[in-house]
């Protein structure tokens, strides 16, 4: 395993070295020999393994294996997972009909997709199987498949339950279908929308499991503002549940970027530095500030600029949803990378 | 079964690399790069899933007249890594397909034929040993020997090391071994010897112990590895919350809205 | 191996490396051990951790000086000057062990009065010859010891043709039993007065200045290394290439001998001087040679100039009147039993017509220069890579060029193979595949696991090895290649009935095949090696078994007993039974692990100490007992009077004369023959060098071939601006000496995937060089590049007031394999140590500049370019 070295040039002979080595021989040929060496490097000019450099520098942790299937899962599966909460809630308390058949749409569709996005990653659909091979509850992922598995069964069961009675009206047991299928999926979609904090949190990565308190939350938040938008995009731009909702979450992810700004533990360096860091604050813009600025100056709105303006702001938590996603896991790599932290070596000043 | 360990003792370790190959060449592992480094003489730089050993070499200004076996100095150390076999395993607990297990040897194995290279294990090891590789996905890392172990063979890394500084055997024998290796070292003047077992951490010890002078960070091994499960009832109880916020966030918005949006 | 074989008697490691491990401090110098002998260092390793002291002298900070207790860096090539100095503390400190010196060395035999010594003749030993630049040694002989006769060349000594191999036994020039001697020492002509004068010059300061070693770290290691000795210590020594590559190489261990003579660790457990070997049987091709100047078990090849005319001359020049030599012609005339049967008679001289003769310096380099100049037509490579191992590699694939037709044996198709269409002179544009007219026949090679056969390894142990698989495809054999060879041209020589196939039609040749390929069944050849009686075919037990009647044949008089009888491998046997091995192998002769044993005892035959015994003599049994077979005639009594004088053979040298195979039975601290370059080693600068030779005005070794010419060029010496750095090669772990057998293997390629250059922090600075870039090395021979490897295991020396800089590549790397690189073999020069023809590898001089080197046809002219400094 080769941890990419510092970039190697192929430094060829400049007229600066040329003249300093013609100088050098010059005076070997006058004086019969060379005067004393050059200068000492100050520091080392090579690598060193040691207290304060760690083992050259190379990272002891391996960086997260997940191809880009795994970010874009999460926020599929955070999506899905509030969006079946939304849509069951909304049937129970007897919200708008389009709204509660959108919101399972959602959920359904999330719950086909992500599979296919873990398949994908683990390259052969029989893969994804062996996951049912045991239940750990040890293993977030374990639980993280299981809740999938159940949400998905779910999610479409209620999807299909709501598609009968629409097309042959309620009976008796499509309507126990349908709430059944809507009930299970609240916990279903509830563990959905939240595991995945806890599954990368309960790693070895450190600015992950420092952050594992928080994670769940952010990541379910950060669900419901995306399923919040997304049922903003598909015309529900006038619901104020939906509004409460995404404002609620907005304000949730707000606060969470200034928590990350905030804190300074160095484990959360790479939620500020590098591209990682650049990522992360445009997520927490875009999740956090943003769409909380539009939401309250929507509500201040005459209704076509209020339209407009939840439609921007479910953009917003939609894109900042998924790059926030992305960011962690870029992040997470950041700090796999990061060889001081795991062996508790403090990062100088610079760099 | 008796219940088997390493102990790679750094200090009769002279960097032959023979155990690297030996490994590779029993469990046809195959070769990770032809790149130089220039990390000393360590051009493997790390375990993986094509580098189940790994000697390590740490470089540091000898002084002439005093050899890296020199009390006063430590000058170019050689250290054998190997996966820890960690007696709570952050991989095994972390396996969703039970592709992980711990053998009769107290040894961490990875069932080749179930693991689906998840991945979630490479995160859960404190001591980035375990990978995915790049053919078929899938995770690997040392097997502890298990087919050899099976029919009482020793490893073949330990098998092969000239000097003996991978020693294999029961591990309370040689925990035993490693306290005396300690006190004879501590009395040649090594001051610096230590033993890494990692006994003090969430990690409970492991199965593959390490003499070394000096700091072990310079080993890259961490000072305080953690088994993530410790991460678990932080992560869920914020779950929890998480939940009852998001459930109970969503019934308020959707009892509190006015009639005229329920439509 | 002449400075182990004139000093004591063979030339071979003295000891196991088991034993090692019985040592009090153990002096690893001119040798990485660690890294090229890691098996073996684990005897190192246990020494240590029973208390013993590891010294490392070595330019460079390798594996093994980061196992030792001290490292000592010294300027590549200045040896003598260091080992001298320890032979100077010691006698100045009277360190010496006094009662082994008295009794088991030379040090009391008187000189005759016309020596002159190096401090007379400022470098030179008497006897010198300017015009054929050679020596004639007649006067570094014993006072009193008559000089064999002869005319001229046919003079014991005096042959220019033959190497220095035949003569490892060393004493051929006079009767050496017949000597002159004071043991107390004192008379001024005496070795011992002789040798302190000659090394009273060797001082702790000229180490500082010359070596670069600070007075203080050089008495560190002389009070840690000479308090191994006496009664109750004993040191050893190991050594490798990093001494035998020198142009003074054979020298150098002749310094070690003397040293460890004068503090009596020869033939004692945990002392001795380990001669590290190469490939895995390298000693076993110098005791069944594959060298051009000796015969199994170092009878000397005779030459054309001398001994070749009659039988009687020839037994008469090689054989000593006491001694184990004084056998030589049982030896002879078994061997010749061996190679013609029946057809050898007292009547044809048992066929000595039949031998070839030399003519002339048919080394590797001899043959490969006649071969660069169009004297050569064919060519037979055999588990040999030249084109990358060999000195000057542009030189050595550009002779294999002017050839008709090669033919290559090996496992792999190796850079000696394909340089006719992938060689750098190819890719340079130099030759061309259309104009090579050379054939090339590469023939698969079976490796040592796919036969079966013996290797002798390092410590002299023969280890038979059963075939494990089948060799793939049409790969076969040596010894299939050679049988069928040999059969085919016997078959051809059969009908052709001139004298010159005489020899070939004479040679039994038959020995039993097996298996669907007609492989010959090599159990049969070590039975023949290890020699029958002729008339019922049965197996000889001991070397005194052989006769000079011609009723025993034996292939190698040394190798005798390893098959004593029918179905008795003792190469085959596995079952050790103590430290030294005893059980497992066969370690010739007689299966001594430690030679020359009788020196553990005392003259009485009692053990120097409890702690250090190993074999005695038994009074009640009246045989040598001990640890170890005795190397010893095992019933002759410790008190039995030695009769050198005017006795014969063995018997002559009494109960208490440790190395037999001497006429005079001791240790030769003075080497009175066998040896080109002097009776005492003096210090002598590397054919290329900085520095002016700080001892004498005779800059370097005197009797070296220097072998120039336009296609082999030199750095001036001392000091050439244009070179101002030492260059030294060496051997990674990883790799093996040309590379074919690693450099092809994924899972060593990739523990060194490139070629680099060893170079210090100063170094670097001051030429400018970066870590992981890259450096173009240039020397009067060629320029390649290398990846820059900055590392404080390399530092400068302050070498008489001015700082040096050393630079280190391994050799490892050619154009061919999973992982390439240039060939480091290009930048060296080829020179001739005088007695063994080896080149110097490990001091040279180059020029380092940041950067890549040039390529294609530019690089052609480019290294050698003198305008440079313009
Ligand atoms: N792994 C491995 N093992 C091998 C081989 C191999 O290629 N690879 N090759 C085998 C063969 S063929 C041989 S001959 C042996 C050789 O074994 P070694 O002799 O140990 O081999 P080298 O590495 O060539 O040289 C040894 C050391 O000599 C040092 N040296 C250089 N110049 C001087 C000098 O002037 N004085 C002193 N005192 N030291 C000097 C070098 O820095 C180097 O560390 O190894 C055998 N074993
Ligand atoms: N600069 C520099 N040059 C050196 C040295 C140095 O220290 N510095 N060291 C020198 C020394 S000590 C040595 S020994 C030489 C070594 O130089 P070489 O002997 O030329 O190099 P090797 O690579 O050992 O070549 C052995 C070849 O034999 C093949 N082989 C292995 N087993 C068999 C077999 O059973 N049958 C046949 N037919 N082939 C087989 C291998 O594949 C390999 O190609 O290099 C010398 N050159
Ligand atoms: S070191 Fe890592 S891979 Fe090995 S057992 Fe421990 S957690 Fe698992
Ligand atoms: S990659 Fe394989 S071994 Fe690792 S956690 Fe996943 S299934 Fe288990
Ligand atoms: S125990 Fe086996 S698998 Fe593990 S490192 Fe050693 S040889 Fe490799
Ligand atoms: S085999 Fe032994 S001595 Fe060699 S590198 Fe491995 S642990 Fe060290
Ligand atoms: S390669 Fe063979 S001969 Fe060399 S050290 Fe290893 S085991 Fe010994
Ligand atoms: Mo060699």
């Amino acid at each position: 395993m080769t941890c990419d070295p510092a970039p190697l040039s192929n430094q060829q002979p400049s007229s600066e070295s040329e003249r300093r080595l013609l100088d050098i021989r010059q005076q070997a040929q006058l004086n019969g020999h060379l005067k004393a060496p050059g200068v000492r490097p100050i520091g080392a000019p090579f690598p060193t393994a040691s207290t304060e450099t760690g083992y050259y520098g190379l990272p002891l942790l391996k960086p997260p294996q997940w191809s880009r299937e795994i970010p874009l899962y999460f926020f599929v599966g955070g999506t899905a997972g509030a969006a079946a909460v939304v849509g069951a809630i909304a049937h129970f308390t007897g919200a708008s009909r389009k709204l509660v058949r959108d919101a399972r749409w959602i959920a359904a569709a999330g719950a086909i997709l992500s599979p296919a996005l873990l398949i994908a990653d683990l390259g052969r659909p029989g893969r994804f199987l062996s996951m049912l091979r045991v239940f750990k509850p040890q293993s977030p992922m374990s639980i993280g498949s299981w809740t999938l598995l159940a949400f998905g069964g779910a999610a479409s069961a209620t999807a299909f339950a709501g598609a009968l009675r629409e097309r042959y009206g309620s009976s008796f047991s499509v309507s126990v279908m349908e709430n059944a299928a809507s009930g299970a999926s609240i916990p279903f979609g509830l563990g959905l929308a939240c595991y995945t904090g806890v599954l990368i949190g309960a790693t070895a990565i450190p600015v992950w499991n420092e952050s594992v308190g928080h994670l769940p939350m952010h990541f379910a938040a950060s669900g419901l503002a995306a399923a919040v938008g997304g049922l903003e995009l598909l015309g529900h731009t006038n619901n104020r549940a939906l509004q409460a909702l995404g404002l609620g979450a907005a304000l949730f992810e707000f606060w969470e970027g200034i928590r990350i700004e905030s804190r300074t533990q160095a484990e959360l360096y790479p939620l500020k530095h590098g591209q990682s860091g650049r990522m992360t604050r445009i997520g927490s813009l875009l999740s956090g500030p943003i769409p909380t600025g539009l939401r309250i100056f929507s509500k201040f709105s005459r209704p076509r600029r209020h339209r407009w303006l939840r439609r921007s702001a479910a953009i917003s938590s939609l894109a900042g949803s998924l790059l926030t996603r992305i960011a962690w896991l870029e992040a997470g790599r950041a700090s796999a990378h990061d060889w001081r932290r795991p062996l508790e070596i403090p990062r100088q000043a610079k760099s | 079964m008796s219940v088997t360990a390493f102990l790679t003792d750094s200090t009769l370790c002279i960097g032959c690399k023979a155990c690297e190959v030996a490994c590779k060449e029993w469990n046809h592992v195959s070769e990770d790069g032809y790149d130089w480094s220039g990390y000393s003489y360590d051009n493997t730089s790390a375990l993986g899933a094509s580098t189940w050993r790994h000697v390590k070499f740490i470089e540091e200004t000898p002084v002439p007249g005093l050899g890296g076996n020199a009390s006063e100095q430590t000058s170019w150390g050689f250290s054998s890594d190997v996966c820890k076999h960690c007696e709570v395993a952050g991989c095994l607990e972390a396996c969703p397909t039970g592709a992980i297990v711990r053998t009769e040897f107290g040894g961490v194995f990875i069932q080749p034929d179930v693991c689906n290279g998840c991945a979630y294990c490479v995160v859960a090891c404190p001591f980035g040993v375990v990978a995915k590789n790049h053919g078929d996905g899938r995770a690997f890392k040392c097997t502890f020997c298990y087919d050899r172990q099976k029919v009482g063979l020793a490893p073949a890394c330990a098998t092969t090391c000239p000097t003996e500084s991978i020693k294999f055997g029961e591990i309370s024998q040689l925990r035993g071994e490693a306290q005396q290796r300690i006190q004879v070292l501590r009395q040649r003047g090594l001051e610096d010897a230590t033993l890494y077992d990692a006994t003090h951490t969430s990690v409970g010890g492991i199965h593959a112990m390490f003499i070394v002078r000096g700091d072990v960070r310079a080993y890259n091994l961490p000072p305080n590895p953690e088994v993530p499960t410790r991460y678990l009832k932080k992560g869920w109880m914020s779950a929890a919350i998480a939940a009852g916020l998001l459930l109970g966030g969503t019934v308020l918005a959707f009892l509190t809205q006015p009639a005229t949006d329920a439509r | 191996m002449p400075g182990l074989g004139t000093s004591l008697g063979r030339g071979g490691a003295t000891t196991a490396q088991q034993d090692l491990s019985n040592a009090d401090a153990i002096l690893i110098m001119g040798s990485s051990m660690a890294e090229n002998h890691p098996v073996g260092f684990q005897w190192v390793i246990e020494a240590r951790e029973k208390g013993a002291k590891i010294i490392h002298v070595d330019p460079r900070f390798t594996r093994t000086s980061a196992m030792a207790d001290i490292w000592v860096p010294l300027r590549a090539g200045s040896d003598i000057l260091f080992l001298g100095a320890l032979i100077h503390y010691v006698i100045e400190n009277n360190r010496e062990f006094r009662d082994y010196v008295v009794n088991y060395t030379n040090a009391p035999m008187i000189l005759r009065e016309d020596f002159r010594d190096t401090e007379d003749l400022d470098g030179l030993f008497s006897g010198w010859d300017g015009e054929k630049k050679k020596y004639d040694p007649e006067s570094w002989l014993y006072r009193g010891s008559p000089v064999k006769a002869g005319d001229d060349d046919n003079k014991p000594g005096h042959a220019e043709s033959s190497g220095g191999h035949g003569k490892d036994r060393g004493g051929e020039a006079q009767d050496a039993g017949k000597y002159q001697e004071d043991r107390t020492l004192q008379h001024p002509r005496c070795v011992f007065q002789v040798l302190r004068r000659h090394f009273s010059r060797y001082t702790p300061e000229i180490v500082e200045r010359f070596c670069g070693v600070s007075e203080d770290v050089f008495l560190k290691v002389a009070e840690v290394f000479t308090s191994a000795s006496g009664k109750e210590k004993t040191g050893a020594i190991c050594y490798a290439v990093g001494w035998t590559q020198h142009s003074k190489g054979v020298q150098i261990i002749r310094t070690a001998a003397i040293l460890q003579l004068l503090l009596g660790n020869i033939g004692r457990p945990g002392g001795g001087i380990l001669a590290l070997r190469g490939h895995a049987s390298i000693q076993g091709s110098t005791d069944i040679p594959t060298l051009y100047d000796i015969l199994p078990g170092y009878l000397p090849m005779p030459s054309s100039e001398a001994d070749s005319k009659k039988l009687t001359g020839y037994i008469g020049k090689h054989s000593s009147r006491t001694g184990l030599w004084s056998g030589f012609e049982k030896y002879f005339v078994s061997l010749m039993k061996a190679y013609y049967g029946e057809a050898a008679t007292r009547a044809n001289d048992w066929g000595f017509d039949w031998l070839p003769r030399i003519t002339g310096d048919h080394s590797h380099f001899g043959y490969w220069l006649d071969m660069a100049d169009g004297q050569l037509e064919g060519l037979f490579v055999m588990g040999q890579n030249p084109a990358v191992g060999a000195s000057n590699g542009r030189l050595q694939r550009a002779a294999m060029a002017q050839l008709k037709w090669l033919v290559v044996r090996d496992m792999v198709e190796t850079e000696t193979a394909s340089f006719w269409y992938d060689s750098p002179e190819v890719k340079r544009g130099e030759l061309s595949p259309y104009t090579i007219g050379t054939e090339v026949f590469l023939f698969p090679a079976a490796g040592s696991a796919e036969k079966a056969g013996t290797f002798t390894n390092t410590q002299r142990l023969l280890q038979y090895r059963n075939q494990a698989v089948d060799p793939p495809g049409d790969a076969r054999s040596e010894a299939w290649f050679m049988y069928h060879l040999g059969r085919r041209l016997k078959k051809k020589a059969a009908q052709d009935f001139r004298s010159r196939n005489h020899g070939l039609r004479a040679l039994t040749w038959d020995y039993p095949v097996h298996g669907k390929h007609d492989e010959p069944q090599v159990e049969d050849v070590l039975k023949e090696i290890n020699g029958y009686a002729v008339r019922d075919g049965k197996q000889l037990k001991h070397i005194k078994d052989l006769k000079e009647d011609g009723s025993t044949a034996c292939g190698a008089w040394i190798y005798c007993g390893v098959y004593p009888e029918e179905k008795r491998n003792r190469a085959n046997e596995r079952h050790p039974n103590d430290l030294l091995g005893h059980g497992w192998g066969f370690a010739w002769p007689n299966d001594c692990r430690i030679l020359y044993n009788r020196a553990s005892a005392r003259p009485d035959g009692t053990p120097w100490s409890e702690r250090k015994k190993l074999v005695w003599w038994d009074e009640e049994k009246k045989e040598w007992t001990g640890l170890d077979n005795a190397d010893y005639e095992k019933h002759v009594p410790p008190d039995r009077p030695a009769k050198v004088h005017d006795g014969h053979g063995t018997e002559a040298l009494g109960g208490a004369r440790p190395f037999t195979l001497h006429p005079d039975g001791v240790g030769w601290i003075w080497v009175p023959s066998g040896l080109k370059d002097g009776p005492l080693p003096a210090h002598y600068e590397p054919l290329e060098s900085l520095i002016k030779n700080p001892l004498y005005a005779q800059q370097d070794n005197p009797a070296v071939n220097k072998r120039a010419r336009s296609d082999n060029r030199y750095a001036n010496s001392p000091g050439d601006p244009r070179y101002p750095y030492i260059l030294s090669t060496y051997r990674l772990t990883e790799h093996h000496t040309a590379g074919g057998m690693t450099r092809t293997l994924s899972h060593l390629a990739e523990l060194q995937p490139e070629l680099f250059i060893e170079v210090s922090p100063e170094f670097s600075s001051e030429v400018g060089l970066r870590h992981g870039e890259y450096a173009t090395v240039t020397t009067p021979r060629s320029t390649i590049e290398a990846r820059v490897m900055v590392t404080p295991r390399m530092r400068p020396l302050q070498i008489d007031g001015r700082v040096i800089h050393q630079v280190g590549l391994p050799y490892h790397w050619g154009y061919r394999g999973q992982v390439t690189g240039d060939v480091v073999n290009d930048l060296l020069v080829i020179s001739e140590e005088p007695n063994v023809r080896i080149m110097e590898t490990k001091a040279l001089l180059c020029d380092v500049r940041p950067g890549r080197r040039p390529s294609g046809a530019q690089a052609i002219e480019k290294p050698l370019t003198k305008e440079r400094l313009t």
